[in-house]
């Protein structure tokens, strides 16, 4: 491997390189996918390829390929070459890299029980389980899932690093799809989309106990059909875990990516409101609200050792009491900032450059004690459970998202139960209206599996740390 | 470093025998009571720009060898990227393992039997061939546009050859070959933005520098937009709208596997009336205007099937496992490679236009908007097709039958199959867009906006 490492960024330095990069990639997957008591879809994957990353004339060029060969290296050098070339062919300011000691240095994901060893019977034992602990009179689908993620990596630069790192995610989960009338109903565990996301092992989806949550899952999608659904107006919302960590995606986690706010993906997800002006200037929310990108919390599904620029994995302040203080970024964004790389470089394969994405972006936990504290201390009010739908403007300022089940709150007791609820607002002002975060009692990463970005497309798995939090005066539903 | 077996660089005649004779090796070598193997390979470059300059430039080569074997009813699904025998083969065994692991389908009905598939001419070898300088080129060409308009362009230069082969324990042995190519670009001016985007089999089809103008003309046109309150508004859709709702109803209603789980707003529906009678979509795989398609992952043969014919549910989409017990002797040729759980969805989705134009739905409007693409649409109630997203790049007001000025943008949140039971206008010219998509500009009443943003 060392050779095949160094032939590369010998051939990237003697074509005109001022940097270069070569990630070899292998990456596994396994999906299982339970219905109704049986398999319905289990699948492997196996993908593996290396890609070269070069600039040259001040421009950047990437090839990667299949061919996992020594005779491959020097064609994708060239390709690589020849893509910065034409990129060089337009006017440009020649991309400069924020400093970096090169690493050297190796990364495996802590884990218990490596999850392509646990037996598929065992597997489907379980879910196969579940799926049949999920039982009603409307329940017309019940489902279950596991997932098993492995990608091992060798990464050099033409700078000297040497970083070897094994990545190891796992995530499961199951659904309740209650039908009748014309109206379909989901409810999920431990989230939706196909339940939740860990680095970690299979001992992840052991402790989700889904077997024992799966009867009140099912009466759960049952009693949404039957409920009436959530009424237009402002309220004070709580929302739980699951649904915080979608929030802290979609308004925190996005718009706080630098090549965003520069522009650089302008034409596909959008840009940011978050613009270079605002750092270190801005209220992003309440002084209740302190968030950080970590790719150093145990366990958060985008938890590694380095990214694939070779930056250490490292804690970046995003917002401090309210006010807005650092951004997700890479080598070549950072010097945009005056800061060095937070990173956040990562690549979905070998196939892929890296992009700036999330690690962990989290909510940290304030002081309002367990979600039963802060209902008890709620006199009217929503707690929204669940993500459903998703959807926000392409500068991350108009949201609106929905969740799998609401309660009502009245006197610090959970009441009616709603369906279909949703909620809008602008970024800001939602965050500037959180007046309570549940403490570190209540405190739990989630996985988001699925979040798109780039063009080509890439999925990165990227996770969030939250305990639930309350906000005022929200619009809730439709007011057309 | 493991080793792989290798293709030929050119022609993608001889890569289609070639895949075909790895394919049909590996169906004969056996290992389980069915078997079928399905490559997809291909070559794909990417130029993508922002402000002004290319700053992301890429070129893959990739493979997918998705292996599917049946055991007594018992199915498993593999899939591994190289051609190497050794891997090949190791993926039929963990598809093997995967089958004796699991419980039979006791539905199965076999894979299909090898139906004829009529050629395509979806190949164009000066796409194939489209070299980096020239997606600079037509990068820089829109960067021009935009530079007229004193705009800063954002966008992406993409093209694509593959190929595609079917092998089965059946009989089925098909291989066919396509190319693609994209353009697509945003132009901001100040405060203003305009998109507009390109999509063809051939690369040569697409006119970049007029691209660029339509967005930077845009761009320039959507300068200091106003705020326009939430409401209901008559709305004209231009084509890349149209062909977001489109396809976000293929995922929800026109998905076999949906229907036949009653997850559909079609489930129990076909032959009733689902919308206005001004809706007919089809799905189109063979039309040369998209991005035609012979076969699907199953090496069934393509053809035109109506969706939903004049308001009225007809049909959706399936592969041989939905079509059988939907009770259908053959599928509709929309199966889906087996490494994805979604089985089958119609892909190539053509709405019937009708006998206006975009300047003459403007002119018949007393107020309402003029909608150049929506973003991040969402599903909020699959049954209802209700779905919430926003406008973006460039939102007009329109009064009196003109266009009076920009808006800040909207979110609109609406029962999408009621909507297009509201159309009044439909363009007789049909466009290419993202999907694909081939489709007309709307105008529809009274859709509902619940929402602004601040920009």
């Amino acid at each position: 491997m060392k050779a095949f490492l160094d032939r590369a960024c010998d051939l990237m330095r003697q074509a005109g390189a001022t940097y270069g990069d070569i990630r070899i990639r292998e990456d596994r997957k396994q999906e299982v996918n339970v219905k109704d008591g049986r398999p319905e879809h289990v699948a492997t994957e196996r993908f593996a390829g290396f890609g070269v990353r070069v600039i040259v004339d001040g421009a950047w060029g990437f090839f990667g390929t299949h061919r996992l060969e020594e005779s491959q290296i020097e064609p994708a050098v060239r390709q690589a070459v020849a893509i910065a070339k034409a990129s060089a062919s337009l006017p440009h300011t020649p991309v400069a890299l924020a400093p970096l000691e090169p690493a050297v240095g190796t990364y495996v994901t802590p884990h218990q029980i490596d999850p392509f060893a646990v037996p598929l019977e065992e597997k489907l034992a379980l879910l196969a389980a579940a799926t049949k602990a999920m039982r009603g009179p409307n329940l017309k689908l019940a489902q279950a899932f596991a997932s098993a993620y492995w990608a091992h990596q060798h990464f050099a630069s033409t700078e000297g690093a040497r970083i070897e790192q094994t990545i190891i995610q796992t995530g499961g989960g199951i659904a309740a799809t209650a039908i009748a009338a014309g109206d379909l109903q989901v409810r999920s565990y431990p989230n939706s989309f196909r339940g939740n996301f860990a680095t970690g092992g299979w001992e992840y989806v052991r402790a989700m106990h889904l077997l024992e949550e799966a009867p009140r899952v099912a009466e759960e999608a049952e009693a949404l059909l039957a409920a009436p659904p959530c009424p237009e107006g402002r309220r004070t919302l709580i929302l739980d875990g699951g649904q915080l960590a979608l929030q802290v995606h979609e308004s925190c986690g996005h718009p706080i990516e630098l090549d965003r706010v520069l522009g650089m993906e302008l034409s596909y997800a959008g840009d940011s409101f978050l613009t270079l002006n605002k750092l270190d200037a801005f209220t992003y929310g309440s002084p209740h609200v302190n968030i950080v990108a970590d790719a150093t919390a145990p366990g958060g599904l985008g938890t590694f050792g380095w990214d694939d620029e070779g930056v250490p994995a490292q804690r970046t302040p995003i917002v401090e009491a309210g006010r807005f203080v650092g951004y997700l970024s890479s080598r070549e964004t950072a010097p945009a900032i005056g800061r060095t790389s937070s990173g956040a470089m990562r690549a979905s394969g070998w196939h892929r450059i890296p992009l700036i994405r999330m690690t962990n972006v989290n909510l940290l936990p304030g002081s309002a004690g367990r979600l039963e504290d802060l209902i008890a201390d709620t006199d009217d009010g929503l707690l929204l459970a669940t993500n459903k739908s998703w959807s926000i403007d392409n500068k991350r300022l108009n949201f609106q998202f929905a969740a799998e089940m609401c309660r009502e709150i009245k006197g610090g007791k959970l009441g009616q139960l709603y369906k279909n609820a949703t909620y809008t607002g602008i970024t800001p002002e939602f965050w500037g209206a959180c007046d309570a975060v549940c403490g570190p009692e209540a405190w739990a990463l989630w996985g988001t599996p699925n979040c798109g970005k780039g063009e080509p497309s890439q999925t990165a798995r990227v996770g969030h740390g939250v305990a639930p939090a309350r906000f005022r005066n929200v619009q809730v539903g439709v007011r057309a | 470093m493991t080793s792989s077996a290798s293709l030929p660089a050119a022609p993608f005649t001889e890569r289609k025998a070639k895949l075909l004779e790895i394919g049909s090796g590996l169906v004969k070598a056996g290992g389980a009571d069915e078997i079928e193997v399905v490559f997809i390979e291909g070559r794909s470059y990417l130029t993508r720009f922002s402000r002004n300059h290319i700053h992301q430039n890429v070129g893959t080569e990739e493979i997918a060898a998705v292996i599917r074997v049946v055991v007594g009813k018992r199915l498993g699904v593999a899939t591994a990227s190289s051609l190497a025998p050794e891997a090949l083969a190791g993926a039929r065994e963990e598809a093997v393992a995967i089958a004796r692991a699991s419980d039979p389908v006791d539905d199965w009905p076999g894979l299909p039997p090898p139906r004829p598939v009529e050629p395509l001419d979806a190949y164009d070898a000066a796409t194939a061939e489209a070299s980096a300088e020239l997606r600079a080129q037509m990068a820089g060409a829109i960067i021009l546009a935009a530079r007229g308009k004193r705009g800063e362009a954002a966008g992406a230069v993409e093209v694509e050859e593959g190929t595609v082969a079917v092998a089965s324990s059946t009989g089925v042995a098909v291989a066919g070959s396509s190319t693609r190519a994209e353009v697509r670009t945003v132009v901001t001016c100040g405060d203003g933005s305009g998109y507009a985007e390109g999509l063809s089999s051939r690369v040569g089809d697409i006119d970049a520098r007029s691209i660029g103008r339509r967005a930077a003309r845009k761009a320039a046109d959507s300068r200091n937009p106003q705020p326009l309150a939430p409401g209901r508004y008559d709305v004209i859709l231009e084509p890349s709208a149209t062909a977001e709702w489109l396809e976000f109803l293929s995922y929800i209603a026109f998905s076999g596997k949906n229907f036949d789980e009653g997850r559909s707003p079609f489930s129990g529906r076909l032959g009733q009336r689902v919308t206005g009678e001004a809706v007919t979509i089809l799905d189109a795989p063979r039309d040369l205007r998209g991005l035609p398609q012979a076969f699907d992952y199953e090496g069934m043969p393509t053809e035109r099937l109506t969706l939903i014919q004049r308001g009225v549910a007809k049909a959706v989409g399936t592969n041989y496992y939905r079509a059988r017990r939907l009770g259908k002797r053959r599928s509709t040729g929309h199966g889906l490679p087996a490494s994805t759980s979604y089985e089958c969805l119609p892909l190539h989705l053509f709405m019937k236009g009708g006998d206006s134009n975009l300047e003459r739905m403007i002119r018949e409007t007393k107020r309402g908007l003029l909608i150049t693409r929506f973003h991040y649409t969402n599903i909020l109630d699959p049954m209802k097709t209700v779905l919430t997203g926003m406008t973006r790049d460039g939102t007009f007001l329109v009064e009196n039958g003109e266009v009076v000025g920009p808006v800040k943008n909207l979110r609109y949140t609406e029962n999408v199959l009621e909507a297009l039971g509201r159309i009044d206008g439909l363009s007789r010219r049909l466009v290419a867009a993202k999907g694909p998509c081939i489709v007309p500009a709307l105008r529809i009443r009274d859709v509902q906006f619940t929402g602004a943003t601040e920009f």
